[in-house]
């Protein structure tokens, strides 16, 4: 029962996401596509090669970074393999 | 179980890591409020309490300020980047 396979952990989903793009929601208007390199039991992540989305009334401003230390404290949604958009 | 766990394939690296990886060089750190720090990191902890040298604050990619020396403290920090930035300003 303890390791019944069709229970999965969030943190262990996010674990398969190691190495892959993942796309992050946060509060508020604004988002980041990046590679996850790791993270830590407060969703802070390690992300590289990110580009960051800002919503903004004249539109989208996009910063590329290299690498970054996300702040949990604002990540609203995880989704895994990237953002649809095409850029 | 490991949260974070020892894959093989790609080299992971946990918010831990990075701290320790990136004292000394310089950093671009955001704030929630979106004004951007730019210098070198001297020193900083697990609350992403952070101490910088050479800082200068950009308000809207502008340039507003510099310090010498500054302490911002960590919950005010939305990241810390490692400073090769590509500044792409979409529209």
């Amino acid at each position: 029962m303890a390791n019944n396979p069709s229970q999965l952990l969030p943190s262990e989903l996010i674990d398969r996401c190691i190495g892959s793009k993942i796309w992050v929601i946060m509060k508020g208007d604004k988002e980041l596509v990046g590679t996850l390199r790791g993270f830590d039991v407060y969703v802070n992540m390690v992300l590289e090669d990110v580009t960051e989305y800002e919503i903004t009334s004249e539109g989208r401003r996009i910063t590329k970074l290299d690498q970054i230390l996300l702040n949990g404290n604002n990540i609203a949604i995880l989704v895994p393999g990237g953002s649809p958009d095409p850029e | 179980m490991s949260t974070t766990g020892e894959k093989g394939s790609t080299t992971t690296k946990t918010p831990a890591d990075f701290l320790k990886s990136i004292r000394g060089r310089p950093v671009v750190v955001k704030l929630n409020s979106g004004v951007d720090y730019r210098g070198i990191l001297a020193c900083l902890d697990g609350y992403m309490n952070i101490a910088m040298e050479q800082t200068e604050e950009y308000v809207n990619g502008q340039l507003k300020n510099k310090y010498g020396d500054a302490f911002i403290r960590g919950n005010n920090v939305l990241y810390i980047s490692t400073s090769k930035r590509t500044l792409a300003d979409g529209a």
